[in-house]
């Protein structure tokens, strides 16, 4: 079960409360990528054994989305911040 | 109080409310206990000497545990809540009418006619199923086996029992109340932590409830009373007593099953997960039996066991006791017993005299201790009668007794530890297995450590809280040690195979029926690892983990490979550590809870109406028996309404999202095909949204309610979807636009009225702007007020002919539709259905998200290139209608399809050129098809490789178990001017 507060309403929430939104800091090309681009863009993720960037939303309270910095292995939360912040943490293979 | 060989009350004593008595049924004997007695302990009372058949050879089984060890009693057990297929006598607590069943033995457990099995058990052996079973093959026996397998048999009425579940943390989590847990736990009263403490007992205390000690100057049940008071009233506390601990995983994460009873029994199961912080084990330990010929005769039971069976419940298992030991605890229920009043016919130790102290106090009262010796058979078939003793010096004797009691060192119960992957280790000199490198944040205490001393215990409990305390920087306050007085013993050695007595007699599991001989065969068949020895002879396969039997199992291998019995590995632990029923795993989602139901605003209404509902996401009604006896006549009417006349249909449950800001335009042109940007005010347009990939994710018409203010409609199903996909890329993506988003869906009532004569029954309804066609054309919405209520009415059409929906708050819809009904001069409007909406739509060849489209449907294979192509800027997933995939001619393309012969049928396949009947390659399927009555024709839509170039052609449809030809057409058979829903 992951348990994680919501940094914008403050609210612990487990994992049913919450949505799973892939990996983080994925940007969206221009419609100009090419091909391997774009299609990078739709599927290559860095699937890591370790630390994960992660999005998040508080879909049970205020709807927010959020980041998390989260170990695959150990579900260990190292850092959970608001969208517009920045990671302090490196994800593995990343 | 009459003694009885097999097992009777004490005259006083234990934690049992002898004031009231309870009736019970045991294999449809009515039976008498206490309050407070588990149902181990009152059948015990009772002299009830067999409880069930083992698993293979059917032999006499009685109770061998107290607890959730005891590996013999597999019980149905019903109470007024519920059934539970198979649980162990120990784990159920008596209550009134309580009815429990041996699962195992026929006709009954204590005259087992398959017991003649033994007989065979030659042929029986670990493998059997391998080396038996080969002629003519397996499959041949497997129905027959697969008969007599498995333990007790689900029911499948349903339950009185309710369940919950509950998700919450902690800071810590103390597993098991006993004096390691209750010494944790009160050293952490005042830290301000918060504390969940669970025990599978309903009362806390452990060892305390059975075995006599002091600390401090209370008696150690006074002591276990004391601290769970002051705990249950401290803030912050919570303590979850009758609750397993039933697995851990990564996180600090467990799951937790509490058993809410009242007098009748279980009346509630609550299914926890929990994740704590810091976490102590204090779980403690089961006894473990020793290995000698005989061992499973009824009679024969556990020391731990038999001191707890007098101790907390005031039983005697049997009238003449011998008790078989290699460590001091053996001594300790030889001397509990005999203060209870049960003759104590010896005590048979394998160690040499000078090993420990409590040998004198037990020749002091009289009880005779053999030194040396093992017990090399036993006697008895339906209940032990005597043991055979063999000493050191080579002396056999055989001594009378009822009951066997057996301590063979510990087992500390580790399991937990082991779910997250603890690799057990060795300890040589107590013959025991530790988990000695615990998780992060994991503590132990007490005997799961291997401790028997009371006062290390207590002691390791306060430093579990210290270490606590310092890894969380709070305070914890520290108790001085008390004075202690309880047994001191000396425990464990290593287990081993004993040198008499035949193998083939010597049980290592008893649920399984696992003997000495079977792990030999094993090893003498090159079986090396221990999991494979395990399901090579299904040791410690049983419900109960081999919690008795693996360390046994592991021993004899040990000694057969000639090396320690750490070398030989140990068998991992798997969650839960005890079994979780389904139901309580499943919730109330099950049943008419499955899934919460979504109900129409009118719906009491519709039923008025004698609507037959099915569940669409939302109940709706399919069609209507006040419109004909049986749903093809009701459809047709239904149909024949809206095409010749007007028909009124409910499509409250379509989606509603508004979008308004500065930013709304620029917004939702992001999502759509179509070109939001331009739509003017009063204007509606249809269009699709894709996912990035570019695949169709839903469809329907925008509306453009006045500068800035748009209404989405997304189908009904993807109501909540479209909005959350709205909000996740307003948040993530463009979080600069100035844009808000308020689903409501629920908050307006959508009634559509369709035919020709629509517009006569919209003017009933007096709306206070234009409604002629000139002034209201198609695709325009209007707001103001209709009937009387502020409302929206959209000219838009499903069903091809002129159609307007009229939206008014939800409260409305009832009377709206009631209004809508009456019958005006001419005018005799009709209730629709949703089949005779669907097929309305499928005659004009509009598409239905889901149906017509799937997972790798694009914009351009359902003929919305053009719109496509004239798009200039971005949109999601316009980028992928460019990659080759979806440029690939040979795609499954929309397109019509008309049954030259034959009725065409959903998933129908189109057999590929030059076949004429399956098997062969198929080049698409039939996505909708109905008669259509104003064709009177059979049609249908298909998604057909190359559609767009293939109208015209000949196909031959494989369509319910015949070859049908149809012709391919562009997807409309209705109206295709749009004469109709213009006029």
């Amino acid at each position: 079960m992951i348990v994680l507060r919501c940094p914008y309403c403050s609210e612990l929430r487990t994992e049913e409360e919450l949505t799973y939104g892939g990996e983080a800091g994925i940007e969206r090309p221009p419609e100009t990528a090419s091909d391997e681009q774009w299609t990078d863009y739709l599927f290559m993720r860095t699937n890591p054994k370790g630390l994960s960037r992660e999005q998040w939303c508080c879909t049970a309270g205020c709807g927010q989305w959020f980041k998390v910095a989260r170990h695959t292995v150990t579900h260990e939360v190292v850092e959970i911040l608001r969208y517009d912040e920045a990671f302090n943490t490196t994800m593995v293979g990343a | 109080m009459t003694k009885s060989a097999c097992g009777y009350r004490l005259p006083s004593g234990g934690l049992i409310d002898r004031s009231r008595e309870l009736s019970f049924t045991f294999n449809g004997r009515v039976l008498k206990g206490h309050p407070g007695d588990t149902l181990a302990s009152a059948l015990i009372a009772n002299g009830i000497n067999i409880v069930g058949r083992s698993f293979k050879y059917h032999r006499p089984r009685g109770l061998y545990g107290a607890g959730v060890e005891d590996p013999n009693s597999m019980l149905a057990v019903t109470d007024r809540y519920g059934y539970d297929p198979a649980l162990r006598a120990g784990q159920v607590r008596l209550c009134e009418g309580l009815d429990a069943r041996s699962v195992t033995g026929w006709p009954s457990a204590s005259f087992d006619l398959a017991a003649g099995v033994q007989l065979f058990s030659k042929v029986l052996s670990a493998g059997f199923y391998y080396k038996t079973f080969k002629w003519p093959s397996w499959a041949f026996f497997e129905p027959f086996i697969e008969r007599s397998t498995g333990f007790g048999k689900p029911r499948l009425t349903a339950e009185a029992r309710t369940t919950h579940h509950r998700h919450s943390t902690c800071d810590v989590l103390i597993i098991g109340g006993g004096p390691a847990g209750l010494a944790t736990a009160r050293s952490l009263v005042g830290s301000g932590l918060s504390v969940v403490l669970a025990d599978e007992q309903p009362q806390l205390g452990g060892s305390l409830n059975w075995d006599a000690a002091i600390i401090g100057s209370q008696e150690g049940i006074e002591w276990a009373r004391t601290n769970a008071e002051e705990l249950r009233s401290t803030r912050g506390f919570t303590l979850l007593t009758s609750t397993m601990v039933t697995a851990a995983y990564e996180g600090n994460h467990f799951t937790l099953l509490q058993s809410v009873t009242d007098s009748r029994g279980v009346a509630n199961e609550c299914l926890w997960k929990l994740k704590a912080e810091q976490v102590v084990l204090a779980s403690g330990m089961i006894d473990r039996p020793l290995l000698f010929a005989g061992n499973d005769r009824p009679g024969i039971m556990l020391s731990s066991a038999v001191r707890r069976l007098m101790g907390e419940f005031a039983v005697a298992p049997a009238d003449r006791l011998v008790i078989y030991t290699n460590n001091d605890t053996g001594y300790l229920t030889a001397l509990s017993a005999s203060r209870a009043g049960i003759d104590v016919e010896a005590i048979v130790d394998t160690r040499d005299a000078q090993y420990t102290p409590y040998a004198a106090v037990a020749k002091h009262i009289g009880i005779e201790c053999l030194f040396g010796s093992e017990v090399s058979a036993t006697q008895g078939y339906r209940r032990l009668s005597g043991v055979t003793v063999h000493d050191n010096r080579g002396q056999t004797r055989y001594i009378r007794c009822s009951g066997l009691a057996v301590a063979g060192g510990f087992t500390p119960l580790i399991h937990l530890a082991s779910h997250r992957g603890v690799k057990p280790t060795y300890d040589a000199t107590r013959g025991i297995f530790l988990a000695n490198s615990l998780p992060a944040g994991w503590y132990s205490a007490g005997g799961v450590t291997g401790t028997l001393d009371l006062s290390t215990t207590l002691a390791q409990g306060s430093q579990c809280a210290q270490s606590i305390g310092a890894a969380r920087g709070v305070a914890v306050r520290r108790i001085p040690a008390e004075n202690v007085e309880a047994d001191v013993l000396e425990g464990g050695a290593s287990p081993q195979r004993p040198k008499r007595g035949a193998a083939s007699a010597m049980w290592v599991d008893f649920q399984n029926d696992v003997k000495a001989s079977d792990i030999e065969l094993a090893h003498r068949e090159n079986y090396v690892s221990v999991e494979h020895l395990k399901r090579y002879t299904t040791l410690g396969m049983g419900t109960d983990q081999g919690r008795t039997s693996n360390v046994n199992g592991l021993a004899i291998m040990a000694e057969l490979q000639g090396v320690a019995i750490d070398a030989v590995g140990t068998t991992t632990f798997r969650p839960p550590y005890t079994a979780v029923r389904m139901g309580a795993i499943a919730n109330r989602r099950q049943g008419h809870l499955y899934r919460p139901r979504r109900y129409l605003p009118a719906h009491s209404l519709h039923e008025s109406l004698s609507a037959e509902f099915d569940d669409f996401g939302w109940q709706r009604p399919d069609w209507y028996r006040s419109n004909g006896t049986d749903r093809e006549s009701a459809v047709a009417a239904e149909m024949s309404a809206v095409r010749t006349h007007v028909g009124v249909f409910d499509g409250s449950s379509l989606g509603k999202i508004e979008v308004t800001g500065p930013d709304a335009a620029s917004f939702l042109s992001r999502f759509y095909v179509s070109n939001i940007a331009t739509l003017k005010p009063g204007r509606i347009r249809y269009s699709v949204m894709l996912k990035e990939d570019g695949v169709i994710f839903d469809d329907g018409v925008v509306s453009c309610l006045a500068e800035n203010h748009y209404l989405a409609s997304p189908t009904s199903g993807n109501a909540e979807a479209v909005a959350a996909w709205f909000e996740r890329w307003r948040h993530t993506e463009w979080p600069s636009l100035q844009v808000a988003i308020s689903p409501v869906t629920s908050n307006w009532a959508t009634i559509a009225i369709a035919g020709p004569r629509s517009r006569d029954l919209l003017a009933h309804l007096k709306p206070d702007f234009n409604i002629s066609n000139s002034e209201f054309p198609h695709m325009e919405i209007r707001q103001g007020t209709i009937a009387g209520v502020p409302g929206r009415v959209a000219r838009i059409s499903f069903t091809g002919e002129l159609q307007y929906e009229i939206s008014v708050q939800a409260r409305y819809a009832h009377a709206l539709i009631e209004s809508l009904l009456i019958t005006r001069g001419d005018i005799q409007p009709r209730i629709v259905g949703l089949e005779a909406w669907m097929r309305l739509r499928l005659e004009k060849g509009y598409l239905h998200l889901g149906s017509d489209t799937n997972g790798r449907t694009t914009p351009l294979d359902v003929g919305m290139a053009g719109i496509v192509a004239k798009r200039k800027n971005d949109f999601i997933g316009k980028r992928s209608l460019s990659l080759s995939f979806a440029t690939s001619c040979e795609r499954e393309q929309l397109v019509g399809l008309i049954a030259l012969e034959g009725v065409l049928e959903v998933g129908g396949r189109i057999l590929a050129p030059n076949h004429t009947r399956p098997p062969c390659p198929t080049e698409g399927y039939v996505t909708s098809a109905c008669y259509s009555p104003s064709v009177s024709q059979s049609v249908g839509l298909a998604l057909i490789q190359r559609g767009h170039t293939r109208l015209g052609e000949k196909v031959l449809v494989y369509s319910g178990g015949t070859v049908i030809p149809c012709q391919v057409s562009k997807p409309v058979f209705y109206d295709p001017e749009n004469h109709r829903l213009l006029s």
